[in-house]
């Protein structure tokens, strides 16, 4: 309970902190959270499911605020309570870290993203899946650039109509099932009638396709990213879109189960078109930070495609990229906002040879650049690899466009290294990484190298989970033909 | 019915002392009276189920959570209001006496167990809405307002009372236990009676398609009136409406239901559209009251009423917290939403207050707002899914006018000038935000 509890008691807490310590208390509280987080994982055994609420049957309209994890959803709750520290700490020096109401909404969205998590619960689930709107919201408009209005406009109407899809899908279930818990639910999925099941589960796609964003849901994400701060930036596709991918693997895919198929290619054809259109625009941008906003279309695009495979190793795999997509999001969005606040421009063709300037940043946005083209030893390069061979198995055509992103990748990112760090200096002065940058830098890529050299860690850990949902699908594991 | 008795007498006793022009004791004694009259009625709910009936007064258990509501609404619309009333010291006692007879009203409507009571309750409800929505009689919006309201109010009346006469001709009897037995929904007769009365309540609720008279009448009105209407009197008008078709003519349903259907898509459509070009505060409210009563509605397809008591819960303090804001506005002496640019800089309080109202309007959780949407939208599922379609679409085009309005209170250019809030405004502020965030437990008992 203390997981869920905690970042609420903290957001309020950050109210009566005055405002001087206002960043060391972020910070420190959201280390105590991880710290916390640990703890739970030292007492946890991976083929364990924790309840912290356990279902309460005889509440009036089927409501049973059921919540608990698995060591899947334990993954992602460690995911979010080491990447809001690593938020923090980039963030650390910036004026925003002074400010009250920014902390406060960061470790509200924490709670939000948690419970998104931990929820046991369709309704439970839908309703985290909601508050974390709030909080990212007001931080997009409060703290991001000024006149962004339309955006967030755009942002929130696309989100709230895809959640509103994905309240329907819901309420079909729970009225058809008379109960929104997790296992009556998927049970109920696993028996449906393939019709409504395919409604069901596009209910859910919609809302999931939306949040990843898939190709053509996607119009929202790049000028939100851009106009967001970089903590909202990095919170938006760090973690928030991790909500998504999870949800497919964890609530889509089960309790639509019979109607799958018919969305599968569907979804898998989607994901490689951004795949590949994602890349294609981040090869022509000049503004930094919608280039990597472009590529990040292009990495989940993969993601989403490897998790409707849905066989074992893709799903373990998809996990893997997911952590690996966190990882580099936060580099690189630090990266383009280190360039973008010290030079005032995020256009390519004003930066150039800064890795004269400052030799420290030159080496780590080239450790990170490296870690996103997914060299090998690092985590994307598993991940990426075997995700591409799930798919080679499904469709050549499927594995050949899967595969584009790994060239294209390389040409990207390497052309923005390239133009703003290489090449004659066209700035006087850039100041050189701060201690705080140094330190998120360097934990991104030690972990990157970690999972790169070690994957199988977190794979052993979600197996018996993933092992959980299948089952409960009584899904063969049949490679499709 | 000692509650009714005790709001009466208070409202004499306010009328009085109002003429007095002691603008402080007015309220104490308004606030007393309408706090013992809550006390009362809990008092009765808890001990005693089934109330003694008075002459076609009774409150059921259903009832009484809706007396329990409107009456401390209209305590919370008295308190909010002061601060206003008492700049007009010569209507100081028009203001106390009319809202607290209204109440009375509201009482005896939602209570009535025949017709000759539910007539009365009507007419006791409105009468004194007509006089308060004119009251500011310097200006012609108001007087337009009264007007209005004024002609299309008592003309919705006669075709109550007309209605009445039908079903009782069709009958012969004016009680709602007898009615429900020999209802004869085959009797022509008895069908034109309950059209004219279900026309005569949708125009009391500003239902579509009897809803033109609403933005006009909200802009006119001083806020507090404006509040009592959005609030006490939908809330007694939903009430009768449920007590009316959901029980007592149950067996027209066949006739009725696609009339609820028109009326309540075209509540949410209409509503919604027509308030994103609103440019005026209370034009909007007025807009998005009447798609919430299409939400209202939904309650009629389903037959559970526990939903629709919280989504009343939840829609009327965000009514009224909206409103009361308003009121802190007063001094730009228009409501034009231009003037709300940037309050939540000006004073966070009001700018947190206005979020969480704006936010259960639009349904996001966790207010009550969208636990009363969710539980109603659950209950209409299983035999109208097409209405559940409609309204999660209605939803979207909501969120979106609300949340436009969320970025326009918190725009950032703006002349940082502090605003300033009375304490009385502070309290009804402070319940209305508690109420619109933790008043969604209220469905777990």
């Amino acid at each position: 309970m203390e997981l869920l509890i905690l970042p609420l008691v903290l957001a309020l807490l950050s109210y009566v902190i005055p405002s001087k310590g206002v960043k060391y208390y972020g910070l420190g509280a959201s280390l105590v959270i991880l710290a916390v987080t640990i703890g739970h994982l030292l007492h946890f055994n991976a083929e364990n499911y924790v309840a912290i609420i356990n279902p309460i049957n005889d509440l009036p309209f089927g409501l049973s605020f059921k919540l608990g994890y698995d060591s899947l959803s334990f993954v992602l709750v460690l995911l979010v309570n080491s990447v809001v520290p690593l938020i923090l700490l980039a963030n650390f020096y910036k004026e925003l870290a002074t400010n009250k109401s920014f902390t406060a909404l960061v470790f509200f969205m924490q709670m939000g993203l948690t419970g998104v998590f931990l929820a046991q619960d369709g309704m439970l689930f839908y309703i985290f899946w909601e508050v974390t709107l709030i909080p990212i919201f007001l931080i997009l408009y409060w703290f991001g650039e000024q006149n962004n209005n339309r955006v967030l406009l755009k942002f929130f109407i696309y989100t709230l109509l895809g959640s509103l899809a994905m309240l329907l899908a819901i309420i079909v279930l729970g009225v058809a099932s008379h109960s929104f818990e997790y296992e009556s639910l998927a049970i109920y999925g696993a028996i449906a009638p393939a019709k409504t099941a395919c409604w069901i589960s596009c209910g859910f796609l919609l809302a999931f396709a939306i949040k990843i964003p898939l190709f053509p849901f996607h119009t929202w994400q790049p000028a939100t990213y851009t106009s967001s701060p970089m903590a909202g930036t990095m919170l938006l596709s760090a973690l928030m879109l991790k909500m998504a991918l999870y949800g497919m693997i964890k609530w889509m895919i089960p309790l639509g189960f019979t109607g799958i198929e018919s969305i599968k290619w569907l979804v898998i054809t989607l994901g490689l078109i951004g795949v590949v259109y994602g890349a294609v625009i981040a090869i022509k941008q000049n503004d930094i930070k919608t280039l990597f906003a472009y590529a990040s279309i292009s990495h989940v695009g993969l993601i989403a495609a490897g998790i409707m495979i849905y066989s074992t190793t893709a799903v373990e795999v998809a996990i893997i990229q997911m952590i690996n997509h966190s990882i580099v999001s936060v580099g690189l969005f630090l990266a383009a906002d280190i360039l973008e606040s010290r030079t005032n421009t995020r256009d390519l063709y004003s930066l150039g040879g800064i890795t004269k300037l400052a030799p420290n940043f030159g080496f780590w946005f080239a450790t990170i650049t490296f870690v996103s083209i997914s060299v090998p030893f690092t985590a994307g390069f598993f991940g990426e690899f075997l995700l591409i061979k799930e798919l080679f198995e499904a469709h050549w055509f499927a594995g050949f466009s899967a595969a584009t992103t790994l060239v294209f990748g390389a040409v990207y990112m390497l052309r923005a290294f390239q133009l703003s760090m290489f090449g004659a200096p066209k700035l006087t002065a850039f100041e050189d990484l701060k201690w705080n940058e140094i330190l998120v830098f360097a934990i991104l890529l030690a972990t990157a190298i970690f999972l790169g050299l070690f994957p199988q860690f977190v794979i052993d850990f979600v197996k018996p989970s993933i092992a959980k949902i299948q089952e409960l699908t009584s899904y063969d594991l049949k490679i499709i033909k | 019915m000692d509650a009714l008795i005790v709001i009466f007498i208070t409202a004499l006793i306010g009328l009085f002392v109002g003429m007095m022009k002691k603008p402080n004791l007015t309220l104490s004694i308004s606030v007393l009276g309408q706090s013992a009259a809550l006390v009362i009625m809990s008092y009765y709910g808890k001990y005693d189920s089934t109330f003694n009936e008075f002459e076609g007064i009774g409150f059921d258990a259903f009832h009484w959570l809706f007396a329990e509501l409107v009456i401390g609404l209209s305590l919370l619309i008295t308190i909010s209001g002061f601060h206003y009333f008492k700049k007009e010291i010569d209507h100081l006692a028009d203001y106390y006496g009319l809202l607290l007879f209204s109440l009375c009203g509201a009482l005896v409507l939602i209570g009535s167990s025949n017709f000759f009571m539910f007539f009365l309750g009507v007419e006791i409800l409105s009468i004194p809405v007509y006089v308060l929505v004119g009251i500011k009689k310097q200006n012609i919006l108001s007087s337009e307002a009264s007007i209005k309201y004024f002609f299309t109010g008592s003309f919705a009346t006669a075709i109550l009372l007309f209605g009445i006469a039908f079903v009782y001709g069709a009958t012969g009897t004016f009680d709602f236990s007898s009615l429900q037995l020999i209802f004869d929904a085959s009797s022509p007769m008895a069908i034109i009676g309950i059209l004219f009365i279900f026309a005569a309540l949708l125009f009391k609720i500003g239902a579509v398609p009897f809803h033109f008279w609403s933005p006009d009448v909200y802009e006119g009105s001083p806020d507090a009136v404006t509040a009592h209407m959005g609030t006490v009197v939908k809330v007694a008008g939903m009430a009768a409406i449920v007590t009316l078709f959901g029980h007592i003519f149950s067996a027209a349903s066949g006739i009725v239901v696609p009339l609820f259907y028109v009326a309540t898509i075209g509540s949410l459509f209409l509503g919604y559209l027509s308030a994103l070009k609103q440019t005026n505060f209370r034009r909007l409210i007025a807009y998005s009251g009447i798609s919430n009563t299409g939400f209202a509605m939904l309650t009629l397809f389903s037959g559970n009423y526990v939903s629709l008591w919280v989504f009343l819960l939840g829609y009327t303090a965000a009514t009224l917290g909206l409103l009361t804001i308003s009121q802190v506005l007063a001094k730009f002496n228009s409501s034009e939403i231009e003037n709300w640019k940037g309050i939540g800089y000006k004073n966070p309080f009001l700018g947190i207050v206005l979020l969480i109202c704006f936010l259960s309007l639009a349904g996001i959780p966790p207010m009550t707002g969208f636990f009363a949407k969710l539980i109603l939208l659950i209950n209409t599922y299983e035999q109208h899914p097409v209405m559940v379609y409609l309204t999660l679409l209605t939803s979207v085009i909501g969120a979106f006018l609300y949340v436009r309005f969320i970025l326009i209170a918190f725009a950032k250019d703006s002349n940082a000038e502090k605003i300033a809030i009375h304490p009385l405004h502070l309290v009804v502020l402070s319940i209305c935000a508690l109420t619109v965030l933790f008043g969604w437990t209220l469905i777990l008992f």
